[in-house]
């Protein structure tokens, strides 16, 4: 026999094989218990189901927190990243303990310091109560990440532009912010998309801490809509709150892929 | 004949995974005819830590200790089976979804018998008559359900003390959390002024004297063991047991350990 005969028919089998695989678990999965666990008509239906919560509270708090713990991680990450470059050793020391410290710890520990630990051994506790406590821990956690993908940008910018700006008279913070800064943003904005991506999950973890009604975001909307409402005891709100997920967050991972490309021509 | 012998390879690899997938099934019944999930046990969920109902214990058989871990130990004793505790979140038990997902055969967690919940489980009798409290640290201007409006109060997700807060306390700014665990860092943390929840719970939070009971509501509540719907001979059996154990003193010995009067 031929090698690519044999390679077409190789193919052919792995190919029937998952098909024969996925029949015979189509044809064993119980689909009306199925259907009554993912898809409960009652929690699923378009009025007194769980939609009106999961996107006016759930989905709609999900985004708010995510665009706030990006932006003040993102302001965090600038002054890391240039406390790492400093020309000054202890600003660059604590600055890497800073990074090395909050990549280090799972973001829910931090949440939870942040929310019962810091308040209780300093009486003094964050503002915003619980969501500006886990925001503020999630803000820490994502300055620490942005601040290398930045500081990689800002070493990526050739050299050449630095020296030159400062040959046309340029002092050292206008070349920064002015000249070096804006070229690394370029470099930086995918990978940061990444991180935006990533936060909108970690999001999730902020229920750990409680919550308000209206202060929850989309997992423990849907976590409450499992012990009450319409489609109690199912799964129904978790597949409802999975599905809004993806809805936020394959545009942007998208995005992403396009603002590569984009990139990619105009840096060749 | 190399092709068919590589494509029955792949297939029976595949078929193997699918089959792994399905996962073992050790599953059985007991003597009385009650299905288990595994044989020869008694599989017990449990949210841990709740005290004094369920807590860690490292020193007994089980590694758990509580009201309701004596209870349950005992049942299993009188129905031949062994023990074997599991701790699982409690809002997964009170939907029904550990049962149903075959994690155990029994939920013993203080769970109130609600109508709601019956949708989705089957109780046992009940074994323990709860009532519902407000705990506020010590010297507090909260005196009562009264006091909580505009004021930011703990519940657990999904427990009968939150309906209550919600249907209850007026203008209560009511934050849920998911165990009594953050709900006691909480309100430690400042981040809450009060709790709303089981009165044992609350009363083993007062003990150290920096936190008290100020209010308690009768909410005609009784704890049940819940079971996977339709596994009606395991309620009957645990039934049989818990009348047997009222009867010849045990169950009041195991009440008087946790909740005697002094």
């Amino acid at each position: 026999m031929k090698r690519t005969t044999r390679t077409r028919l190789v193919r052919y089998g792995v190919n029937l094989a998952i098909v024969l695989v996925l029949l015979a678990l189509a044809l064993v999965a119980d689909w009306g218990v199925i259907k009554q666990n993912f898809w409960n008509p009652l929690g699923v239906a378009l009025s007194d189901g769980n939609w009106g919560d999961l996107i006016t509270i759930g989905a709609l708090n999900t985004i708010k927190y995510t665009v706030i713990a990006f932006a003040g991680g993102l302001v965090l990450a600038v002054v890391l990243a240039l406390m790492r470059m400093s020309p000054i050793a202890t600003l660059r020391w604590i600055a890497t303990v800073y990074v090395e410290f909050f990549r280090g710890l799972p973001a829910l520990v931090v949440i939870l310091f942040m929310g019962f630990g810091v308040p209780i051994a300093f009486q003094w506790s964050p503002p915003g109560g619980l969501v500006g406590a886990g925001l503020l821990a999630l803000i820490m956690v994502a300055g620490a990440y942005m601040a290398e993908t930045l500081r990689a940008g800002i070493q990526a910018v050739p050299k050449g532009q630095t020296e030159a700006a400062r040959s046309l008279g340029m002092g050292p913070m206008s070349t920064m912010f002015k000249v070096v800064l804006p070229q690394a943003f370029r470099v930086v904005i995918p990978p940061l998309t990444n991180e935006f991506v990533l936060l909108i999950k970690d999001t999730a973890l902020l229920s750990v801490i409680g919550a308000e009604f209206n202060g929850r975001e989309l997992t423990n909307v849907a976590r409450d809509f499992q012990s009450s409402g319409p489609s109690a005891g199912t799964a129904t709100s978790l597949v409802q709150a999975a599905l809004l997920y993806l809805v936020i967050t394959i545009p942007l991972t998208q995005l992403v892929a396009w603002l590569e490309r984009r990139q990619r021509k105009a840096t060749r | 004949m190399y092709k068919s012998r590589l494509s029955a390879l792949a297939l029976t690899t595949l078929a193997a995974l699918a089959l792994g997938a399905c996962g073992s099934d050790d599953s059985g019944t007991t003597d009385s005819g009650a299905d288990v999930v595994k044989a020869g046990t008694l599989t017990v969920c449990s949210d841990v830590p709740y005290p004094p109902f369920e807590d860690f214990d490292t020193s007994s058989d089980s590694g758990f200790k509580g009201f309701d871990v004596d209870i349950v130990d005992e049942v299993a004793d009188r129905l031949d089976l062994e023990l074997s505790i599991k701790d699982s979140g409690f809002d997964a038990l009170q939907s029904g979804q550990a049962l149903n997902a075959g994690t155990c055969d029994l939920a013993a967690s203080a769970m109130t018998i609600t109508d709601d919940r019956k949708k989705n489980l089957d109780f046992t009798d009940g074994y323990y008559v709860s009532k519902q409290s407000l705990l506020v640290p010590a010297g507090s201007d909260i005196k009562g359900i009264g006091d909580l409006d505009g004021v930011k109060v703990g519940v657990q997700q999904g427990t009968t003390g939150k309906t209550y807060t919600e249907e209850n306390a007026k203008g209560a700014k009511v934050v849920t959390f998911p165990s009594d665990a953050e709900m006691f860092q909480a309100i430690k943390a400042g981040q809450v002024k009060a709790l709303l929840q089981d009165l044992p719970v609350n009363l083993d939070h007062a003990k150290d004297g920096k936190y008290e009971v100020v209010e308690t509501f009768e909410t005609d509540e009784n704890y049940g063991f819940a079971i996977k719907k339709g596994n009606t001979q395991l309620v009957d059996d645990i039934n049989e047991a818990l009348d047997e154990m009222r009867s010849d003193g045990t169950y009041d010995e195991i009440y008087n350990k946790y909740f005697e009067v002094e």
